[in-house]
């Protein structure tokens, strides 16, 4: 194989996919945390209700990125 | 580049016997975290805090028997401060009592002693006074038989003269 | 630019030995066929649970009342799962029974995530579907029953389909919504999480070292020599994170069991 050939993409679509798929919860992720210690900041006391709702909110997140990961090995 | 060589989605599908070991390791280890692991580290925790909290009691307790003691000690203290001091000052009235009493003794003494010379010096006075008396008798009876002969021979003249010369020795001592 | 792109064909040409899923279904190796066949990684997570057990177990008999390092360190753990995780958001009148579910959970999870960078075995005992599906099938009865238990199984599903304060139209949306999450999306999150970390950390981990493999020993063009350090260090920090990585999806997977067992509860009754 030579350097022209490589330069031809090659392998699986779901790749891109993945990749497309992780942006959104890239930044959900990062304002579920965000906002969460936002809010323990201004409201410390309130600390244990703010965490259980920021676990609950990322849960629901992530397994968006998640299942972009594993549609790569189960639509291959 | 051969990167998956079997389906995928095999991964997701999941095989019978590693279905019967999870089951079984999950079970033996929540056993284990129910039945033994975690009751034995509650009791530790609990005898810790049982501990604690009766070396706090304790030291209380100690706390409180030490102030005790110290007052009693106090108390004792003063007591025997004040006993002490009362001693003491008995001892000092004692000692002024005996020393008051000595010296009446021998005022006393001193003039029971003193009047028993008195006495007795007045006896010896008078004895030797009567003896005198009777000496300077006989010696004027000799001398004045000497001189006035056997005149005087005659006892109740004899004693007549002898009154009437001590009479007058007398009214001349008193003179 | 060009140097890379030469590893690259190197690498592509070259008979280099890519990590893929293969690792995560190893062939059977002992009683094949029968329910009890052993493959490599239950192998692992039989070994990882008996040397658990026997660590915590000896631990725990040998427990003072003065602890040494050792179980300070365990009581520590122990502590941190039950005061941080359960306590902080269940309250700790709701959570005490929970406690040894949760402490099971973590503890359990940690040290099958942990074997994947432990030399010799490499893979954690947690990488196949069934282990997360189990545990979190687990969590999953534990909220329904408590659902019954705690609100009643009505209240518990009009709570979660039919919210106050969502005008009428939304509920078209919401019902099938929220039926989806709390039969499917929950426990299956749940798997998936910790399965997809737990394969994406291993072919990080394995991709790093095979490449340094091939770069230091197999290949023939001693030029490329550097890539070899560069990939190792990239390895190397790879195991570390490996290792947040196992620690931080014990930590998810406690705290949202123990969430998701707590909205199956009414609200603020502690």
């Amino acid at each position: 194989m030579d350097l022209i050939t490589l330069a031809a993409i090659a392998g699986n679509v779901s790749t891109i996919g993945y990749g497309l798929a992780a942006i959104g919860p890239g930044i959900g992720i990062g304002i579920v945390f965000g906002k969460a210690i936002e809010a323990t900041a201004r409201q410390p006391e309130l600390s244990g209700r703010i965490q259980v709702l920021m676990w609950l909110g990322f849960g629901l997140i992530e397994i968006l990125a998640l299942l972009g990961f594993i549609a790569y090995f189960i639509f291959k | 580049m051969q990167v998956l060589a079997v389906d995928g989605i095999k991964l997701f599908l999941p095989e019978t016997y590693d279905v019967v070991w999870s089951a079984i390791i999950l079970v033996i280890i929540a056993v284990f975290f129910y039945k033994f692991f975690l009751p034995k580290l509650q009791s530790v925790f609990d005898e810790r805090t049982a501990k604690i909290e009766g070396g706090i009691a304790k030291a209380d307790k100690a706390q409180q028997d030490a102030a005790e003691a110290k007052k009693k000690y106090e108390a004792q203290l003063n007591t025997a401060r004040v006993e002490a001091s009362k001693i003491r000052d008995d001892a000092r009235a004692e000692a002024s009592h005996i020393i008051a009493d000595a010296r009446s003794r021998a005022e006393t003494d001193a003039a029971q002693i003193a009047t028993n010379a008195q006495r007795s010096i007045a006896s010896q006075q008078q004895q030797a006074l009567v003896k005198l008396k009777g000496e300077v008798g006989t010696l004027a009876t000799a001398l004045a038989g000497k001189i006035l002969g056997a005149k005087l021979e005659d006892d109740a003249v004899q004693s007549h003269m002898l009154d009437q010369m001590i009479d007058g020795m007398d009214s001349g001592d008193k003179k | 630019m060009m140097i890379v792109s030469a590893a690259g064909s190197v690498l592509a040409s070259s008979g280099f030995q890519v990590p893929s899923i293969d690792e995560f279904l190893p062939p059977e190796i002992m009683f094949q066929g029968t329910p009890f066949a052993l493959n490599r990684i239950i192998l692992i997570r039989l070994i990882a649970t008996v040397v658990m057990l026997l660590v915590l177990g000896i631990t725990a008999m040998r427990a003072r009342l003065v602890p040494g390092r050792w179980q300070g360190a365990v009581e520590w753990i122990v502590e941190f799962i039950r005061d941080k995780i359960v306590y902080e958001v269940m309250g700790e009148v709701r959570g005490k029974r929970y406690v040894p579910m949760i402490t099971t959970i973590f503890l359990s999870l940690l040290v099958f995530n942990i074997c994947g960078i432990v030399p010799g075995m490499n893979i954690a005992a947690s990488a196949t579907i069934v282990v997360p599906l189990m545990w979190a099938l687990w969590t999953f009865c534990q909220y329904w029953i408590a659902a019954v238990r705690g609100k009643g199984l009505k209240k518990y599903l009009k709570d979660e389909l039919l919210p106050d304060g969502v005008p009428w139209p939304i509920y078209f949306i919401l019902v099938p919504m929220q039926l989806l999450d709390i039969v499917v999306i929950r426990p299956f999150s749940l798997t998936i999480r910790l399965f997809a970390n737990m394969i994406a950390g291993h072919i990080l981990v394995a991709l790093c070292f095979s490449a340094t493999q091939f770069f230091l020993i197999d290949a023939e063009n001693k030029l490329l020599m550097g890539f070899g350090a560069i990939t190792f260090l990239g390895g190397f920090i790879m195991i570390l994170f490996e290792a947040f990585v196992a620690a931080i999806q014990a930590f998810i997977f406690a705290t949202l069991s123990t969430v998701y067992i707590n909205l199956s509860y009414p609200e603020e009754l502690e």
